[in-house]
């Protein structure tokens, strides 16, 4: 079926008409790919998240309380970014202390990732080097441009918590770009030596 | 531990890039910093690494991802999602009616009366046609594709818009007769 058919209800004629589901992928699907992408790190992990965002988003439409349209789908994309990231921790470092927040995730070549979301791949990078948590208040700050409030009720937390994941994450970011810019051509053969 | 008090405390710090300090916290930030060197650097690097994010560009979205999410009415399972939901891989009338309602911000006026005949009417075709199938499928088994419902108004036809449209509309006497004839000694009120 090419296309869904702008099915509306009866009365439909008081102005309000309700969306059609082709509408909301097109309104939305940019900036939940964007996140997912900024999260997660690479292409493969960024549609499945984005997919299953929008498959959550199907399932519970009915649920939907109207006016929150996007944080609703800040607070889908970046729970299912921390359950998958929670999900691989568990299988891949169990063992590791606790202070291990590094995820590496399937590295693409920087020339991939600028192909792909045309963000910087240095950092792109940095932004993988940080730990998850860290990562999340950075990105809904800095990219998607939450305000500290916004991002508190997205993730669950209280508004301290906010301020200082994003200081921390910030501080490391720039260390991390920092340790990337002078070994950049390096940086992927150390990898497979 | 070993930062004096006199600094600014590491989330005012990121919370000034951000403007999220309020107007006294803001100002008396901003005194300290025109004397404090170490601060004034920390804030700095806050700026460097916020601008670095921002200097993002939009990302297109991949064509096959796409149009697998426009797909997500037809491949998807909605558990619970009403009654009818296992019609949903055929009908594009009833997938598509799953999501449009429930996006409406004020549920309109729904006229109860009506929506209870609806309920009720549909409740008797699907009946009528479960009795109607079982019938076929008991007395009849050689028939041709005859199973159908004795059309009760516009709510038969309700039912059959949400059908693949392939099932013919002829209702044949016969199967009516032997309806009415296997209620009767079953016992019920009619």
């Amino acid at each position: 079926m090419p296309e869904a058919a702008p099915v509306l209800p009866a009365d439909a004629a008081d102005g309000w008409v309700a969306p059609t589901w082709d509408q909301v992928v097109r309104e939305h699907s940019a900036r939940v790919y964007r996140l997912a992408y900024r999260l997660s790190g690479n292409q493969q992990d960024a549609e499945d998240l984005t997919q299953e965002t929008f498959v959550r988003v199907f399932r519970s439409l009915a649920d939907f309380s109207p006016g929150t349209f996007e944080g609703w789908l800040h607070r889908i994309t970046t729970n299912l970014f921390l359950d998958m990231v929670r999900r691989r921790q568990r299988i891949r470092f169990d063992a590791l202390p606790e202070d291990t927040e590094r995820l590496p995730g399937s590295a693409p070549s920087p020339e991939q990732v600028y192909a792909d979301t045309h963000l910087d791949p240095q950092v792109q990078a940095a932004l993988d080097a940080l730990s998850p948590e860290f990562r999340v208040a950075v990105v809904l700050c800095d990219i998607e441009g939450l305000t500290y409030e916004e991002i508190a009720a997205t993730l669950g937390i209280k508004l301290g918590t906010v301020r200082s994941r994003i200081h921390r994450g910030r501080v490391q970011l720039r260390e991390a770009l920092a340790h990337l810019a002078p070994r950049r051509p390096a940086a992927a053969e150390q990898e497979v030596s | 531990m070993s930062i004096p008090e006199s600094h600014l405390a590491q989330e005012a710090i990121a919370a000034l890039v951000d403007g999220e300090l309020s107007g006294g916290a803001a100002n008396r930030a901003a005194r300290h910093l025109t004397g404090c060197t170490q601060c004034r650097l920390a804030v700095q690097a806050q700026r460097e690494a916020k601008a670095a994010l921002q200097r993002d560009a939009d990302v297109a979205v991949p064509g096959d991802l796409l149009s697998r999410l426009n797909a997500i009415p037809f491949t998807a399972d909605v558990p619970s999602g009403g009654g009818l939901g296992g019609l949903s891989a055929g009908g594009g009338g009833l997938t598509a009616g799953s999501w449009a309602i429930p996006l409406a911000p004020p549920e309109p006026p729904a006229r109860p009366g009506q929506a209870r005949w609806l309920r009720r009417g549909m409740t008797g075709a699907l009946a009528g046609l479960g009795l109607g199938v079982a019938v076929l499928a008991v007395g009849l088994p050689a028939a041709e594709r005859t199973e159908d419902v004795p059309p009760p108004g516009s709510v038969a036809g309700a039912v059959r818009d949400t059908l693949p449209t392939e099932r013919t509309d002829v209702v044949p006497p016969v199967v009516r007769t032997i309806t009415a004839a296997n209620t009767l000694p079953a016992g019920g009120p009619n």
